[in-house]
């Protein structure tokens, strides 16, 4: 009888990293069912393989194009391909205008910190109210919990837009245009990361646990974070993802409750220079749009792809067994 | 006629350096019953997963009825298989998970219907042909899942555990429930579990698998009566056989800790080539071989015929009439009796060192703990026995029943070798 | 026996005492209760921002505001001059057209790339889906703006592209091809997004079961249809719920189109962007107020409409 060793004799240690990879790519195409029991004919893996990359090629054209002509000339962006470079490169120079006020339509750089302090503060406020608001659900039986419940569901139904102009005319009557806090304080408030976040604490943090806890003194607030929050961190970096992604690309609000563009997020403050470079023919703010979108979505790109592991698809299906 | 189902040297190592099964080879005939049997771990599902396709092979061959199927789909196999966890279509009805590959096959709707009622009728499922997998209990999914694999009258069924899910009383209704319908089809059956009175009460034939290798292939009554190693020793029968560190030496005398039993001459494949102080062995005793052994009570439940040259002498070192065989007596204290109704378990210590067995170990260390209590022997007596916790009692036992291994090997010594196929000794 | 042998009825109940009336002892109650203040934080920000706005909302829709006498008590007249509004029904429209279009087409693309990669009949799926899912990063402004000047009707790539397979003249933002040009934006924006969640919800199908098929001999096709898809049906379901919701408010893709292309997007193109241009541009508060309430209704009437559709049908499957 022989032996099948996976690797040859003596060479402990010395793999490759291409060979450590094939390994790690053949033991995660062993845990799925192999494609030939599917019973497919022969070309179907390289026709499907393409079709994907002409999916990749629609999704990816429109960032290639804006990475390419961020480096051109307001002349060049119109007259030359636009899927190839052109001298001048101008690449530097349009970027150091990102941090002037030019012409008087905003000054890129604080409107990107004003984006991020919105996303952030905005995001950890949404994620929080919703892990508190998310355990306390699944793990309380109070009287009117499942009525809360259901209460939050129904609030998606209603429309954001609806809900904002409503919004803006409060703020107008309380003297609130401009604030930040208008911006901020509305964006805690997730019913979906509430409906996200009691379905992963049912999932995650088992009842027994709990009471445990409860049987070894520890108070309620005590147990929450030192108990229940470190399992439910999956679901918080979810939760925490997609809400900075929500306040990071609002529109609607910003667009309503700010009139000085120094307090502008970065989208309201695109629209404006879309807005300013088209209709009143100031051609500098081509390329500074152009190289603006381009810096506005490479700090949620890498976020992304920094954060691909913690990245839990099925939190967003939220369970959909419930 | 070649067998139903013929596995030659199969191995299987995965992409991460584990190897999963190692060169396994056996045999199923048609009609056969065939029990993998193992503890988790041990390659029996890879196996039988193997043998239904769905793993691809490392090294081997799979043969169904002759026929070479390493590169076969499994679609092609002709086989059908029931899933630990049944693996119902849960969106199809009964009738309909039970007919899906009938339809598959474009098998027309009346002959379909004809066929799957005749399969739910074996099963008892008959009033349930509308229902969806969600609306039934875990014996009725189970058997769902039968009739499904049933109604395509395969040459071969494969079966992963499919009691596993269940509670303990319905495990042993569908235990007879699964023989029935063998009985009734006939085709040849691979049976998958790990629990070892599922093996001995269901298969023709059973293999033991420990660590991917075959550990021994046998009739139930071989692998109890003649187990081939220490592993198999062990994992078939219950209680666990009771094992110590003996030595033997050439006239037969086996000295197990302060006790000598004179055996009589040795047989010759016991014959030692040790020296002096004795061959060292691992001395094994069915806790229902041993017996009451001065006369009091009802002595054992079994009431079997002594050994070969009647009972022996009482008293520690007593002699046969002659010749091997014969009983012999054990002096051992008693620690614990529990009492089960039918039979009695009295749970004893020698002075002997236990062989393996961790949880008898264990016991063994605690003596320096909890002097008094240690353990390291169970025997199964008759209900009425007159033994308390404190006794010091005398067993019988007959030496035709001893078994001994090399402690070095873990091989059971001087058997023919009938295991089919594992050469590779067990270390244990 | 070393247990207790007396019958189950003879041995002690544990005490009764503080029984509530659902079964549950007193102090668990009151332990239970203490989780309100879990929930309260959000409930506070709920009240605030979500009730308080809508409750606003219809206040401010009942009155009307006019240069000579100011505000007044006008009750129901801001809304049925809304649903008289021809150009208000013909936004609804719009965005109906819009949603029955966008979301089938776009997740029958998500669900078949979803199938792909979870089946792995396709090489780099791993890749792929990273990609598939970049647009999600993207901001709808940043979005329109970059497809803005993509199908920039003199100067874009696309239109010089247009014009090289014999379309000449092309404008997408023509009054025939502006809708579709919006069609393709949001598909594009959220493709991946939906792709990610089916392709989860399919990766969450019991290995055994499609196996089991396979040992039936069922062709790829019918283990796609009829054992993974009704299994993935939830996410389905609440993808349209979400994407119906979210089509329905179409605001920022057309905003910003009308920046570059004006005269393009009309004022009242959708309904929040008329209730937009109605607030800011015309300054009728009030009006607004109303439209937005109305669109409100509209799209709980349609979304929870669809909801229990969906719900019926899979019912009687």
């Amino acid at each position: 009888m022989t032996r099948i060793d996976a690797q040859p004799a003596g060479a402990a240690g010395a793999e490759s990293r291409r060979q450590r990879r094939k390994r790690r790519r053949d033991a995660q195409r062993e845990a799925e069912i192999p494609v030939e029991l599917y019973g497919l004919p022969r070309g179907t893996v390289p026709f499907l393989t393409s079709l994907a990359f002409l999916f990749a090629i629609f999704t990816l054209i429109p960032i290639a194009w804006l990475v390419i002509n961020s480096t051109k000339t307001q002349a060049n962006i119109f007259e030359t391909f636009g899927f190839w470079f052109a001298r001048p490169f101008d690449f530097f120079h349009t970027f150091s205008l990102l941090f002037q006020n030019v012409d008087g339509y905003g000054t890129f750089i604080q409107w990107f910190g004003n984006t991020a302090l919105y996303a952030v503060v905005g995001g950890v406020g949404a994620t929080a109210l919703a892990a508190f608001a998310g355990y306390g659900l699944a793990r309380f039986r109070f009287r009117g919990s499942q009525l809360a419940f259901y209460l939050i569901i129904a609030a998606l139904l209603v429309p954001v837009t609806a809900l904002t102009v409503p919004l803006y005319l409060a703020y107008a009557k309380a003297h609130l245009i401009n604030s930040i806090w208008g911006m901020v304080l509305p964006s805690m408030v997730s019913p979906i990361g509430v409906y996200l976040m009691r379905t992963y604490a049912d999932i995650s943090v088992p009842r027994e646990l709990i009471d445990a806890a409860r049987i070894d003194g520890a108070g309620e607030a005590r147990i929450f974070f030192r108990v229940a929050l470190p399992l439910m961190v999956p679901g918080v970096v979810t939760v925490l993802l997609i809400s900075v992604v929500a306040v990071w690309n609002n529109y609607f609000l910003p667009l309503l409750i700010f009139n000085i563009n120094t307090k502008y997020p970065l989208t309201v403050g695109l629209g404006l220079w879309s807005d300013r470079a088209v209709n009143s023919g100031d051609a500098d703010l081509y390329p500074m749009l152009v190289m603006g979108g381009l810096v506005t979505i490479i700090p949620l790109i890498v976020l992304f792809l920094v954060l691909q592991r913690y990245w839990r698809g099925g939190m967003l299906l939220g369970s959909i067994a419930n | 006629m070649s067998a139903a189902i013929g596995l030659e040297d199969l191995t299987k190592v995965y992409a991460s350096g584990v190897t999963a099964v190692d060169g396994l080879s056996l045999e199923v005939g048609d009609g056969e019953f065939v029990v993998l049997v193992g503890p988790s771990g041990c390659g029996k599902t890879t196996a039988l997963r193997m043998v239904a396709g769905l793993e691809s092979v490392t090294a081997g061959t799979v043969r169904l009825g002759g026929r070479t199927v390493n590169d076969v789909s499994p679609r092609q196999r002709d086989i059908a298989m029931v899933f630990q966890n049944y693996a119902l279509y849960p969106h199809l009805t009964v009738g309909e998970n039970i007919g899906f590959a009938l339809a598959n096959k474009g098998v027309p709707k009346a002959e379909r219907q004809r066929r799957v009622r005749a399969a739910a009728a074996t099963l008892g499922l008959a009033d349930l042909l509308g229902r969806k997998p969600r609306q039934l209990s875990g014996g009725q999914r189970q058997r769902v899942a039968m009739g499904r694999a049933i109604v395509r009258e395969p040459a071969v069924f494969l079966m992963d555990e499919p009691l596993s899910n269940l509670d303990a009383k319905l495990r042993v209704q569908m235990r007879a429930e699964i023989l029935r319908v063998h009985q009734a089809i006939g085709s040849a059956t691979l049976y998958v579990t790990h629990d070892q009175v599922e093996a001995m009460t269901m298969g023709d034939r059973i293999a033991v698998l420990h660590g991917g290798r075959l550990q021994q292939y046998g009739s139930p009554r071989e692998l109890f009566a003649r187990p081939a190693n220490l592993f198999v020793a062990r994992f078939i029968g219950s209680p666990e056989m009771n094992l110590y560190e003996a030595a033997l030496d050439p006239s037969g005398r086996l000295t197990l800790g302060s006790q000598r039993l004179d055996l009589g001459p040795l047989p010759a494949y016991l014959a030692p080539a040790a020296g002096p102080g004795g061959r060292r062995v691992i001395v094994g005793v069915r806790p229902s071989d041993l017996t009451l052994g001065d006369g009091a009570g009802d002595g054992d439940a079994h009431g079997r015929a002594g050994g070969s040259g009647g009972s022996g002498g009482s008293g520690s070192g007593g002699d046969a009439a002659g010749g091997w065989g014969g009983s012999r007596t054990l002096t051992a204290d008693v620690r614990v009796v529990e009492p089960l109704g039918s039979e009695l378990h009295a749970i004893f210590s020698i002075d002997a060192p236990a062989a393996g067995g961790r949880e008898l170990t264990a016991a063994e260390d605690a003596e320096d703990l909890l002097p008094g209590l240690a353990y390291n022997g169970l025997a199964r007596l008759g209900p009425r026995a007159m033994v308390r916790p404190g006794d010091r009692v005398t067993f019988r036992v007959e030496a035709s029943r001893l078994h001994f291994f090399d402690p070095d090997t873990g091989e059971a010594m001087g058997r023919q070798a009938d295991r089919s196929g594992a050469t590779t000794p067990v270390v244990s | 026996m070393r247990q207790s042998t007396l019958p189950r009825a003879a041995r002690p109940r544990p005490a009764a005492r503080g029984r509530a009336r659902f079964g549950r002892s007193a102090w668990v109650q009151r332990r239970d209760r203490r989780g309100i203040w879990f929930v309260v934080p959000f409930l506070v920000g709920f009240a605030l921002f979500m009730v308080v706005p809508l409750g606003y909302a219809i206040y401010t829709s009942l009155y009307t505001y006019r240069i000579i006498g100011g505000t007044s008590f006008t009750g129901a007249s801001n809304y049925t001059q809304t649903l008289e509004s021809g150009q208000f029904w013909s936004g609804v429209i719009r965005v109906t057209i819009f949603a029955a279009i966008q979301i089938p087409v776009m997740l029958a693309i998500a669900f078949f790339f979803a199938t792909v990669f979870d089946l792995g009949v396709a090489r780099f799926g791993t890749a792929f889906r990273t990609i598939f899912f970049i647009p999600f990063a993207v901001p709808a402004v940043v979005g329109a703006v970059m497809w803005s000047f993509l199908l920039e009707p003199q100067f874009g790539p696309f239109v010089h592209l247009a014009n090289a397979l014999g379309f000449g003249g092309t404008n997408f933002f023509s009054p025939s091809l502006l809708l579709p040009t919006i069609i393709v934006i949001v598909i594009w924006e959220w493709t991946g997004y939906n792709m990610m969640i089916l392709y989860t919800a399919l990766k969450s199908v019991p290995r055994d079961v499609v196996e089991a098929a396979i040992l039936d001999d069922t062709p790829l096709w019918k283990i796609i249809v009829r054992i993974k898809l009704p299994m993935v049906r939830p996410a389905i379901v609440m993808l349209v719920f979400l994407n119906t919701i979210g089509a329905l408010q179409l605001f920022t893709e057309p905003q910003i189109l009308s920046y570059f292309e004006q005269g393009a997007v009309s004022l009242n193109y959708t309904p929040s962007v008329y209730i937009y241009n109605t607030a800011i541009a015309a300054d009728e508060t009030n009006l607004a107020a109303a439209m937005a309430v109305i669109l409100a209704v509209i799209i709980v009437v349609i979304s929870g409409l669809s909801f229990i559709f969906r719900r019926q049908r899979g019912e009687l499957r």
